[in-house]
């Protein structure tokens, strides 16, 4: 049986994450998971104590990225074999979980995505129209890059092996993670899988990314992948 | 030069050499950027007593007017200390990621001892 936790990065959601944790709680058979507070501002903290949710507290604000990395850290130390990315704001679809750690514990992947745009049926949550604009430039050029289809490389939602447990709790990219992971492991070697899943619309709070800010965070997240592409590749043959 | 300008540059040299030397008291820079600080001072009155000095150079340099190359070796001394600096900034941002996540990781297992080792506490009382 394989140790698998949930990593919950949460900033600025005391509307959301108390659910977030019952619906874990209800749906699966003894899951475990770890709240990083990314020194949320607002009554998080006071929720996750009062409740008793095991988490960690951020001294400071990182960032997703950092907070991530953080839960990766905590799975490296207490030695789980699969770790799972989950969003705190009720996006993310609890009985999921089986599926997106089945190719994980079969060994066909190293990490796997949920992704929304897989199958139609599945999502009804396809988000904006911008979004999936952004989504398809960014998997154009993953695929210019690595020669790897990633068809939602933004998802928030993903597995992980013990393997990349390690080198994410060395090393992981604080700017624009979700991409820029998926970019260094591919780089790297590693096997990435895709699976279908839904998500919901957010049910309250801000989501991190403005729209307003699209056009620059494409940008900057397209030279970012070019730019790790090119340092990873570099770091390998050093190996 | 004409001498009203010179007395400006002068006042401003020594508000400048002023400011260095109290940073030299507090320590609150690096040895590295103060030596930077006093050559680039050094450099500044040499070039104010001596403005024929400068001008030759200039001209043996092939910039012409001695204001260019004040202006290009200026710009250039910037250009350098503003890509440090952002090189620096990142090095010290990235330590600091480092040192929250470790001392929120410590904190959060020191929690976790404290409160197991009251309940044994509790235990042993009952």
């Amino acid at each position: 049986m394989k140790k698998i936790i949930l990593v919950i990065p949460a900033y600025n959601e005391e509307e959301n994450i108390l659910k977030t944790i019952n619906n874990i709680n209800k749906n699966s058979d003894r899951i475990d998971y770890i709240v990083i507070n990314d020194g949320s501002t607002d009554n998080t903290e006071n929720i996750l104590e009062k409740n008793n949710i095991n988490h960690i507290k951020l001294v400071n604000n990182l960032g997703i990225g950092g907070a991530v990395q953080t839960g990766y850290k905590y799975a490296l130390k207490n030695n789980y074999d699969i770790a799972i990315q989950f969003d705190g704001d009720g996006q993310h679809d609890i009985s999921y979980v089986n599926k997106i750690c089945e190719p994980i514990i079969n060994g066909q992947a190293d990490m796997v995505i949920g992704t929304r745009y897989l199958d139609k049926r599945e999502s009804s949550f396809q988000s904006t129209f911008m979004r999936r604009l952004g989504s398809n430039i960014i998997s154009f050029f993953i695929k210019l890059l690595c020669r790897k289809k990633i068809t939602d490389p933004t998802s928030g939602f993903r597995a992980v092996n013990k393997k990349v447990i390690e080198e994410f709790a060395n090393d992981y990219p604080t700017e624009y993670p979700e991409p820029e992971s998926t970019v260094s492991l591919l780089v790297g070697g590693y096997k990435i899988e895709e699976v279908p899943v839904s998500m919901n619309p957010r049910e309250g709070g801000k989501s991190s990314i403005r729209l307003g800010k699209t056009i620059d965070y494409m940008i900057k997240v397209v030279l970012a992948i070019i730019i790790d592409s090119i340092s990873f590749k570099k770091k390998r043959r050093k190996k | 030069m004409q001498i009203s300008l010179k007395i400006a540059l002068i006042v401003i040299l020594l508000i400048y050499l002023f400011c260095i030397s109290k940073s030299v008291k507090r320590k609150n820079m690096k040895i590295g950027y103060l030596i930077f600080w006093c050559i680039t001072g050094l450099i500044l009155i040499i070039a104010l007593l001596a403005p024929n000095f400068v001008e030759n150079i200039s001209i043996f340099l092939g910039f012409g007017l001695p204001i260019n190359m004040i202006f290009s070796c200026a710009i250039f001394i910037i250009l350098y200390l503003t890509f440090d600096l952002t090189k620096q900034i990142t090095k010290v941002e990235k330590q600091n990621v480092l040192l929250i996540q470790e001392l929120s990781l410590l904190k959060t297992e020191m929690k976790q001892l404290k409160n197991k080792n009251e309940l044994e506490d509790k235990d042993e009382r009952i």
